[in-house]
């Protein structure tokens, strides 16, 4: 790009995503080992993923299925047949010194999929995702921390193996705010599917490319619109080292006001590739376009071309979060805000229709979406933090529901201690001593203290609101507390205009 | 004589009884060994020691067979004579003074020599039924698909198959029914029926009555003189025995070599990447960064041909030409199997000398690999076009053995064994 000096104003953004996603199955994609995370390194290794001479990768189905799901839930299309290639390079973290992925027929081509940002609905284009495996994990020790200023580097195999999916986007983004919009969206996606573990260390890993183009070499005017010659045109830098939405959005941030800035003073953009550090927040560079590797990619002759067509029509996915939001709005007459708290995770909403089905769905709706999960929130919990405990929160709204306790005790200190003290709601019930009194009960107070304190009543009577207050007191002292202060000045009122 | 066929002598006993027991069994060095080195005939795997068995090697020992060693072999399967190995060269025991082929020289040598009763070698384009010829011996190489690969140390993957040798036809398919059949750790295996009878052994009963012999005339152009007398002679004995012989025309197969040796030496600039010396194999002690002491590592662990093909089959995957080589070849790949398949549309069999030439001396072809590569001209083919062939010995030419080569339809073994069974 000819360095120019133009206003901010008049730049405009340009990102694409390739977005590296570990897929959860028990075993590796070429191999029998476990993909659990151990402690030991180098303990869930074989031949095969180790790379020893002879051992022969052979493709796990459920990686396999896992890859149809996500091509279903972006609405790819996916070929009858599909190919795994080599890509060689020399890595010490590759143990074959070469990566078996996908080529020119990857299992999931074209698709889509739509994202709200900032009120806008967005449709991003994925031009393809494929199937490959994860290499190993390096440790650099002592020196500069890097592979060439360590003093030694350890390699950890376990990780080799994992299978990966690649989801590459078109450069569809026109600012980071829209990359996390998608990023959040995609895990979403992916967790509703079950093929994905958000918690996993290093379970999605993300390259950005990001270019800055001139507005006025966008032809048509329309900035969700740019030719492929501007974009040609523009140098761009490849962003590295991203593993979270929240980091995509921060490091892209950051970097397109570094290229803006260099453009504003005159200078070009550098084509590279850089490093996200996370931890200083900064972009920094990694090398430069003229070492661009040449992968010599070439068909893995060891994988016989999968016959896929099949297993599209064999595999059914789950309903995903956004056409679930749209059944909750219709089913059970919620808010979009409601419906959008209670789909948020697939666990959230399985667990709200359970509820739902046996109480009132408003009533599930308060105590699922804002009274459960802003418990949660403020204590920095998560729905599966109360894995196993879902009976628990259940019965809670079933005593709420039945009128045996307040509303208020239920929240408060129910919930509460429930979530602080992990015990049992009919233990907290019977030890705070919370259950509602019998109603005759409560009646037959609120007659005894009209009767013993005819005084108030004529305070009452004259307009003297805060006579109630005393009133209200003294059946709560009959009562031993038990009753709803609220439902007592009621019955109180009641009584007295009677 | 024996010192020179083993790399490895060391007795793996089987179970106690099955098909192969009391039968001695020589393993070629890429063939993995649990606990025993499986060198590849290479410095750079010298010391290496596999955790596990190749399952070749596991059907071996349920077989009740006893494996008696290691053969020697060209480093990694590269060559035609034995003579690349890191371990020194074997003599050819049938023709003392030369080579024995290759690259699974040993393996034959150890039959042709009485070491073993069989063995096992690997094919990628010739290195079983090059051997088997110079070694006046019978060697099998299967359809694509039919033996496991795994333990078999890549050189070529889309093209190799791991096959047996034998002193006759019927022992060398007594060895293909314990090694073939489909394996859960290779997925280009297939389980295979055996049609007509229960087993490939079986099938070795001589009868040509009505076969039908396609002599490619192609495969005979250029062919020592004495070498092409030898071969018609044993075609002349077929036919004494009811088959009948006729030319057919294989128009591709002069492209055949260089197709082959592209695609082979791609395959292994991808498959001997591995060999960098952090998990096994020799460690250079050089200094330098991780790059350095990777290309140190292979610098001295390597030998010539090997480092030669590595990087002519890097070139030829280069951006840039790999358009004009390595698609190339398979192009040519895809026109030579098709012209295997109307060849025998025309023929049960198609027959041609195994090697255009008699064994080399020792020493002879060591300085001109391109002398070596155009000798591979008739067994190549074959491997491009996935199909089985086996070498049986036709005769002598100047008391040099000579190879007969029988080609077969894709997994039809029994065809070749009862066939070639009229002559070994
Ligand atoms: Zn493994």
């Amino acid at each position: 790009m000819t360095a120019q000096t133009v206003q901010q104003g008049d730049l405009v953004t340009v990102i694409g995503l390739e977005v590296h996603v570990q897929l959860e199955t028990d075993t590796k994609i070429f191999c029998g080992c476990s993909t659990d995370r151990t402690d030991e390194p180098n303990e869930n290794v074989c031949p095969v993923c180790l790379g020893l001479p002879g051992a022969l990768p052979v493709l796990n189905e459920a990686a396999v299925e896992g890859a149809v799901k996500i091509g279903k839930a972006i609405d790819a299309d996916i070929p009858e047949e599909t190919r795994f290639h080599r890509k060689n390079y020399y890595y010490p973290d590759l143990p074959k010194n070469f990566q078996i992925t996908q080529y020119d027929e990857p299992i999931c081509q074209e698709g889509e999929l739509e994202v709200s940002v900032e009120g806008d609905r967005r449709t991003v284009a994925i031009e393809r995702a494929h199937l490959e495996e994860d290499p190993g994990s390096l440790q650099h020790v002592g020196g500069g921390g890097g592979i060439d200023s360590a003093e030694y580097t350890l390699v950890d195999y376990n990780r080799a193996g994992t299978p990966l999916m690649e989801i590459v986007t078109a450069p569809d983004f026109r600012s980071p705010s829209e990359v996390r919009a998608f990023l959040a969206k995609l895990e979403e996606v992916l967790e509703y599917l079950g093929v994905f573990d958000a918690e996993r260390d290093g379970s999605l890993r993300i390259d950005a490319n990001l270019s800055i183009i001139p507005e006025e070499e966008i032809e048509s005017g329309d900035v969700t619109d740019i030719g492929a010659e501007a974009l040609a045109a523009a140098n761009r830098t490849e962003v590295k080292n991203i593993s979270s939405h929240k980091g995509a959005e921060k490091a892209l941030a950051y970097e397109e006001t570094r290229q803006k800035n260099a453009i504003q003073r005159g200078r070009a953009v550098e084509q590279e590739t850089r490093h996200w550090d996370e931890s200083r927040g900064i972009t920094v560079s990694m090398r430069s376009k003229e070492e661009e590797k040449d992968y010599r990619y070439f068909e893995e002759a060891d994988l016989p071309p999968l016959q896929v067509a099949h297993w599209k029509d064999e595999i059914s996915i789950p309903e995903l979060p956004s056409a679930r939001r749209e059944r909750f709005q219709d089913e059970y007459g919620l808010n979009e805000e409601a419906a959008s708290k209670l789909t948020s995770t697939k666990q959230v909403a399985d667990f709200y229709e359970d509820v739902a089905s046996e109480f009132d769905p408003d009533l599930a709706a308060t105590w699922v979406a804002d009274n459960l999960l802003g418990e949660l929130n403020y204590r920095d919990m998560a729905i599966t933090d109360l894995e196993g405990r879902f009976e628990e929160v259940t019965r809670l709204v079933e005593l709420v529901a039945e009128e045996e306790i307040t509303a208020k005790n239920a929240r408060e200190t129910v919930l509460r201690s429930m979530l602080d003290d992990e015990k049992a709601p009919d233990a907290i019930v019977e030890d705070e001593g919370l259950g509602k009194t019998d109603e005759d009960e409560v009646q037959q107070a609120v007659v005894a203290a009209i009767d013993e304190n005819p005084d108030a009543v004529d305070d009452y009577a004259s307009g003297d609101d805060g006579a109630i207050n005393f009133l209200v007191g003294q059946v709560m002292q009959k009562t031993g507390g038990s009753a709803d202060p609220g439902d007592v000045n009621q019955l109180l009122r009641a009584e007295l205009e009677g | 004589m024996s010192d020179d066929i083993f790399i490895t002598e060391e007795t793996i006993h089987g179970d106690d009884d099955g098909p192969l027991a009391g039968t001695t069994v020589a393993v070629k060095d890429n063939i993995s060994t649990e606990g025993v080195r499986t060198t590849c005939g290479s410095k750079m795997l010298a010391e290496y020691v596999p955790p596990y068995d190749a399952t070749v090697v596991s059907r071996l020992k349920e077989a009740g067979a006893t494996i008696v060693g290691k053969a020697n072999m060209d480093e990694f399967g590269m060559g035609s004579t034995t003579e690349t190995s890191h371990f020194g060269s074997t003599e050819n025991p049938a023709a003392p003074g030369h080579v024995p082929g290759g690259s699974s020289g040993g393996s034959a040598a150890a039959v042709a020599a009485g070491e073993a009763d069989v063995a096992l070698g690997s094919d990628t384009g010739g290195s079983i039924r090059c051997p088997a010829a110079f070694c006046g011996v019978v060697g099998i190489k299967p359809t694509y698909g039919l033996v496991s690969r795994y333990g078999l140390v890549a050189y070529g993957n889309s093209l190799e198959q791991i096959g047996p040798f034998g002193e006759t036809v019927e022992d060398a398919a007594a060895l293909l029914d314990v090694i073939s059949g489909h394996d859960e750790r290779d997925a280009t295996t297939h389980e295979v029926p055996i049609e007509d009878d229960a087993s490939y052994a079986d099938a070795a009963t001589g009868d040509v009555d009505g076969l039908s012999i396609g002599v490619p005339t192609e495969l005979l152009e250029g062919a020592d003189e004495g070498v092409v007398e030898t071969f018609w002679g044993a075609i002349a004995d077929l036919e004494d025995r009811g088959a009948e012989s006729h030319e057919v025309s294989l128009p591709s197969v002069e492209h055949a070599v260089e197709a082959y040796y592209v695609i082979a030496m791609s395959e292994a600039s991808s498959n001997l990447a591995r060999f960098d010396g952090v998990r096994y194999g020799h460690s250079s002690d050089a200094e330098g960064n991780w790059n350095e002491r990777f290309a140190q590592t292979r610098k001295e662990g390597f030998g010539d041909e090997v480092k030669r093909r590595i990087l002519l089959g890097t070139y030829a995957l280069s951006a840039g030409y790999h358009d004009k080589y390595y698609k190339k070849a398979q192009d040519a790949r895809a026109w030579v199997k098709q012209d295997f398949d109307e060849a025998l549309s025309e023929a049960d069999v198609l027959a041609s000398p195994t090697m255009p030439v008699p064994p080399f001396e020792l020493g002879e072809s060591l300085d001109d690999p391109l002398q070596m590569y155009l000798a591979d001209a008739n067994t190549v083919p074959v491997n491009l076009a996935d199909l089985p062939a086996i070498s049986v010995p036709a005769g002598e030419t100047d008391g040099l053995p000579v190879g007969l080569q029988l080609v077969g339809p894709a997994f039809g073994e029994e065809r070749l064994i009862r066939a070639a069974s009229a002559l070994a």
